[in-house]
């Protein structure tokens, strides 16, 4: 199109002089519309192509146009937004003239022009093309500033944009031109502030990330003391705050490229497709140091302007919570991280439902409730940072983040999307500190009453005055700690540094001292009698008096007239009263019959010990697990609570299965989610206890325990080397059965996302039992180089003790190959050296059963996602290390029968294409052989690297051979042969 | 223009084949050399009907990056030890239009080796490829005179290929000498070609 229009433009103007020239064009343009814009274009398309015309071009342009220039805007305002990345140097640098010049003339609509082309400075980019770029519009800026303040769109686009750019030019290199931005943002900030205030809240987050800058310091103090300095109507931050911020902004600080594709993905990319998308997205813009900005970006587009229609919402698209939990994951930054954080919860802060949409705040609740199982340490640093966001963000204003973050929760169960918060609040994947601080933040929205004590908040720790040997833990010390890593949010920070902080070491311990327990609001509700009770129960202090007592409200609980309506609020009592028997450890010091008949001696054991003593059959039982079902629900810790008591109580035993009615009565409802709740719990507070309850409910419940990754996991994380022996010696006494053949695998698997220690725990545990190898070694699958040392070192300690099988030596010569892992040579070598003929005739197999399978290695190597699949190259080439290492060691393995049958086999049927291609690896082989037969090889090969190595094991077969290939295919006795070529070889040499 | 043909639809033996693709992975790290020192890349491409093997011959294929659309024109099928395989024939041509935003599915993986077309691998090294040149272990002399991407392997150094002469080739780098006019018209992808 525009080279037609060149050619009519040459054309009409050819060898005529100046003026002809322009009477040529004026009289053309006025045959019609068409021939206007032919000539417009024309001359439009030379100006970017021919700098040395443009001039020229542009007063002409100017002189024969009849429409304001709409035909040119239009124009550049397409390529700017189709093709922009694409153009040329020299149309790049002729396209900013041409807008600068048209922004000189004072064109109606250059100032459209002129912020299509700021958005094509793409954040997080300090490339010089890009940096060029925003300098020369930035000259525009500066330059016709007389024309900027006409427009309010562009005053506000364009403080928007370089407030952004700022962060990006902090380097020492670039300050001139973050000082020229400063300018132009303080200048037009102070100047027209209203016409920025348009901008809306996000205009407060940018100048937070920017205040450190001299300048913005003191439009800082003017904002937050004096507001009336930078406008007569501006009352105060909290007028911008509340203030929504308009989409366009949002959409003005990505480029045209970024946006299609970042709604290419919400709106085409299916779920579980994304990766190479957003590989491909991070490589071009997230992968340098500096790109890390560009993050909160991308973040409040999506939850600002990507705003996907029902149809999409319900579809199987990518949805929006998926993106930003890869933005925030693949973070390198603690700044960009925090940054990031505050751009995902920026609408939250000062949310009302009345000006804002809930889709801007649903992709946050949607992360972090996605996240909890795949990515528990993504919830928890956000959970984390939205309870510390509320007295942080801007202390003068607490109450109203409070109310902001306050109304985005309401509005969210409002709208349904997500029914309960309880599950995300206070969910065992969450360490205890967090969960504590969510409780005390949010106990609106955790729906079950305010849960025990943990000891932290002293308005809550109140116990009875007859319990005076009550520990609190004392962990305000670890929460410091805690605090002072919150920034990272790393993962190892966030749950497994947390988790040894809080575990490992024992907290110190000290006495309280404890107000007596607040039943007030409970206990009126209660009948007579029982009131009576509890109240002598809140008084006394004796033990014994107490559970003749609880003795007494028990009977009073299941006599017949007794109305189950008081059972929660009977349970709120006891729960309350109960307080102090639930913290601080439950298992005795010494583990004695009598300490333990003693430790199960209190009130609340009463309840159990009623429990065990009943025929399952009686109408009491129920009523009963009722009961415990209620005070589950106020104190959780009564579960393991009541497995120890079934454990540790001679009253109880043999009754271990109690706990499961107990499990199905609560409100949890199933054996297996109360039995991990509980484990966690007791993991928590007591990991003396846990080990303690290890064997018997593995025992107990083997279908729940033994297919359990999480439950093995919970156990390795927290106990010590020494617990870990105690475990292994009952595992090798036979008290406790940890793994079983048909999940043992899945487990290991499982554990090879653990920590060090908690890997070696479990590969310890496993090797006490005595499963046979043979059952893990499909494992070997999944251990990659360098990613799993922990699992790869345990299992070839193992190897080496074990005679090879076939499947054992398939799956090391399985892994892939690699110059640097060692693996696969370590276990074959000394294989080679303890069982040759075994290894020789699996690898015999092998290479024969391959050898016959179609060649398909060409497409096997190209899809290297596959796990491995055993290839005749693989195989070639770990015997070729194993060669190589075995060559200064008088080691024979290579000269056995059914090692050199197979290889001749190989070689015989390798087709010439294959040997091409594959050289190395076919002839590799040959090569540990007579040199004779590999000169014999059909095609040299260009490599001679061979011919080098080839003296393998000297000794032996310096030597060689009139061992052609036709008389190795054929079977002769090793001796003889291993002779017989020796002697040919020295001849030949 | 030729209508497209999907990955699906591509079976050996297949000539004059038009496909759009999306590049998975890119030969990078698996750069073959021929005996007459072509390089030759296997990539991973594949468009909504499923994946499959396209082999580069040359510096093409050092200019595609994973993430790049492409049209094939003239493109040929054969099947490649036991994997189906596809190929620029003569005159044909790979050509980036666009990047990124394009549905696709990597499964069926058409290239998978399939041992039916084992036999006729075998078959075909002997007859049908060899008169077109392209079978990477034929060192036959009289072939050496074309590549996979169909182009002159002689004047392939200064003849210009779609993807040549600068990364991302969405047409406008390899331009550098054409008049500048064709930069914004929105008919690039059509004309690099010719000169």
């Amino acid at each position: 199109m525009s080279i037609q229009c060149v050619g009519i433009v040459t054309s009409l103007t050819n060898g005529l002089s100046e003026r002809e020239a322009n009477d040529a064009i004026t009289a053309n343009v006025c045959k019609g519309p068409q021939q206007h814009e032919e000539v417009c274009l024309g001359l439009f398309a030379l100006l970017l192509t021919e700098p040395p015309q443009a001039q020229r071009c542009y007063r002409d342009l100017t002189l024969v146009n009849r429409d304001g220039m709409n035909v040119i805007l239009i124009k550049i305002n397409q390529i700017l937004m189709e093709k922009f990345l694409k153009l040329q140097d020299v149309c790049r640098t002729q396209l900013v003239w041409l807008v600068r010049e048209l922004v000189k003339s004072g064109v109606i609509g250059a100032d459209g022009v002129l912020m299509t082309l700021m958005k094509q400075i793409a954040g997080g980019d300090i490339t010089s093309k890009n940096l060029w770029l925003a300098e020369n519009v930035l000259d525009i800026l500066l330059d016709q500033r007389e024309w900027v303040l006409k427009s309010g769109m562009l005053i506000a686009m364009s403080v928007y944009t370089y407030l952004r750019l700022i962060v990006d030019h902090g380097t020492p290199a670039l300050l001139v031109l973050r000082q020229k931005e400063v300018d132009l943002c303080i200048g037009l900030l102070r100047e027209k502030f209203m016409e920025c205030f348009i901008i809306g809240r996000d205009l407060v987050r940018l100048l937070q990330i920017v205040a450190r800058i001299p300048e913005m310091e003191l439009l800082w103090k003017d904002l937050l003391h004096n507001p009336q300095a930078l406008s007569p109507q501006f009352t105060g931050l909290l007028q911008l705050l509340t203030a929504r911020t308009s989409r366009k902004f949002l959409a003005c600080r990505l480029t045209p490229d970024m946006e299609t594709k970042l709604l290419f993905m919400t709106s085409r990319v299916r779920f579980g497709q994304q990766k190479r998308y957003q590989d491909w997205f991070q490589r071009q813009y997230l992968s340098t140091a500096e790109s890390q900005s560009l993050r909160c970006d991308l973040i409040r587009y999506i939850c600002g302007v990507v705003h996907p229609s029902n149809e999409v919402l319900s579809s199987d698209i990518l949805p929006r919570w998926a993106i930003i939990g890869w933005l925030l994951t693949t973070c390198t930054s603690n700044v960009a991280a925090s940054n990031a954080k505050l751009a995902l919860f920026y609408d939250w802060l000062f949310f009302s439902p009345e000006k804002d949409s809930i889709m801007n705040i649903e992709p946050a609740i949607l992360v972090m409730h996605h996240s909890m199982k795949p990515h528990p340490a993504i919830t928890a640093t956000l959970l984390d940072f939205m309870c510390r966001i509320i007295p942080h963000f801007f202390p003068p204003l607490e109450g109203q983040v409070r109310q902001g973050v306050f109304n985005s929760l309401t509005f969210i169960m409002e709208k349904r999307v997500l029914a309960h918060l309880a599950p995300l609040f206070d969910n065992p994947k969450l360490d205890r500190e967090l969960r504590s601080m969510l409780r005390e933040r949010f106990a609106e929205f955790c729906s079950s009453p305010s849960p025990p004590t943990e000891g932290r908040d002293e308005g809550e720790s109140v116990s009875l005055e007859m319990d005076n040997h009550v520990l609190l833990d004392k962990e305000d010390g670890c929460y410091d700690n805690t605090e002072a890593a919150f920034s990272d949010d790393e993962e190892e920070v966030n749950n497994k540094g947390n988790k040894k902080r809080e575990f490992r070491f024992h907290p110190i311990k000290e006495a309280v001292i404890e107000e007596p327990a607040d039943i007030t609001p409970y206990v009126d509700q209660l009948d007579d009698t029982m009131k009576e009770k509890v109240l002598q129960l809140q008084k006394g202090s004796d033990t014994e008096a107490h559970c003749e007592v609880m003795q007494e409200i028990v009977d009073l609980v299941l006599e017949e007239d007794f109305d189950s309506e008081q059972m929660s609020t009977l349970a709120s009592c006891l729960a309350e009263l109960f307080k102090g028997h639930f913290r601080g450890d439950v298992l005795p010091d010494d583990i004695t019959e009598e300490s333990l008949e003693e430790s199960v001696c209190k009130p609340v054991c009463l309840v159990f010990r009623n429990l065990c003593q009943m025929q399952e059959d009686n109408s009491g039982f129920s009523v009963l697990l009722e009961m415990l079902a209620e005070l589950y629900q106020k104190q959780p810790k009564i579960g393991y609570h009541l497995l120890y008591y079934l454990r540790a109580s001679k009253a109880a035993m043999g009754k271990m299965s109690l706990y499961e009615s107990f499990a199905q009565a609560t409100a949890l409802g199933d054996l297996h989610t109360c039995l991990m709740m509980d484990m966690k719990a007791c993991q928590e507070d007591d990991i003396r206890l846990l080990c303690y309850l290890t064997p018997s409910i593995y025992t107990e419940f083997p279908d729940e325990t033994l297919r359990s990754g999480e439950l093995l996991n919970m156990i390795v994380a927290v106990i010590d080397s020494t617990q870990l022996q105690e475990l292994m010696c009952h595992v090798m006494i036979g008290n406790l059965v940890m793994f079983r053949k048909d999940s043992v695998l899945n487990i290991l698997i499982q554990s090879l996302e653990w920590e060090t220690f908690e890997q070696y725990s479990a590969w310890q545990l496993f090797l006490a039992h005595s499963i046979p190898l043979e059952t893990i070694i499909p494992i070997l699958q999944h251990l990659k180089y360098k990613e799993h040392p922990e699992a790869l070192s345990c299992l070839l300690l193992q190897l080496r003790r074990e005679k090879p099988s076939g499947e054992m030596v398939k799956m090391v010569l399985s892994r892939p190959c690699h110059p640097e892992d060692q693996f696969t040579t370590s276990i074959l070598r000394h294989w080679a050296a303890k069982h040759d003929d075994v290894l020789g005739e699996h690898i015999k197999a092998l290479l024969i059963k391959n050898n016959n399978m179609p060649r398909k290695r060409q497409s096997l190597r190209s899809s290297s996602s596959k796990l491995a699949q055993l290839t005749l190259e693989q195989i070639l080439e770990h015997m070729d290390n194993l060669r190589l290492n075995l060559s200064n060691t008088k080691n024979s393995f290579f000269t056995q029968t059914p090692i050199l049958q197979a290889l001749q086999h190989v070689q015989a049927s390798c087709d010439e294409a294959h040997k091409m291609s594959y050289y190395d690896c076919e002839y590799e082989e040959p090569s540990s052989k007579p040199p004779k037969s590999r000169r014999k090889a059909p095609a040299s090969s260009p490599r001679s690297r061979k011919g080098a190595v080839t003296p393998v094991s000297n000794e032996e077969e310096s030597a060689s051979s009139s061992a052609s290939e036709e008389e190795d295919s054929k079977p002769k006795a090793p001796k003889r042969k291993r002779k017989g070529s020796s002697a040919v070889a020295s001849d030949s040499d | 223009m030729t209508t497209e043909t999907h990955v699906k639809d591509i079976k050996p033996g297949l000539k004059n084949l038009n496909v759009i693709f999306i590049v998975l992975e890119t030969g990078e790290g698996r750069v073959t050399k021929t005996k007459d020192g072509h390089e030759v890349r296997t990539c991973k491409v594949a468009d909504k009907t499923g994946s499959i093997s396209i082999s580069v011959w040359d510096e093409v294929g050092g200019l595609i990056q994973t993430g790049d659309i492409i049209r094939l024109t003239k493109g040929y099928a054969s099947v490649f030890k036991g994997c189906l395989t596809l190929y620029t024939g003569r005159g044909g041509e790979l050509l980036k239009i666009g990047e990124f935003c394009m549905v696709y599915s990597e499964v069926p993986n058409f290239s998978e080796p399939n041992p039916e077309y084992s036999n006729m691998d075998q078959m075909k090294n002997k007859t049908v490829l060899s008169d077109q040149g392209n079978i990477l272990n034929n060192n036959s002399a009289g072939n050496d005179t074309t590549n996979g991407n169909g182009v002159n392997s002689q004047g392939s150094g200064s003849s210009t290929t779609p993807l040549q002469g600068g990364r991302a080739g969405s047409g406008v780098g390899s331009r550098a000498n054409n008049p500048g006019g064709t930069t914004v018209n929105g008919k690039e992808t059509r004309r690099s070609t010719k000169r």
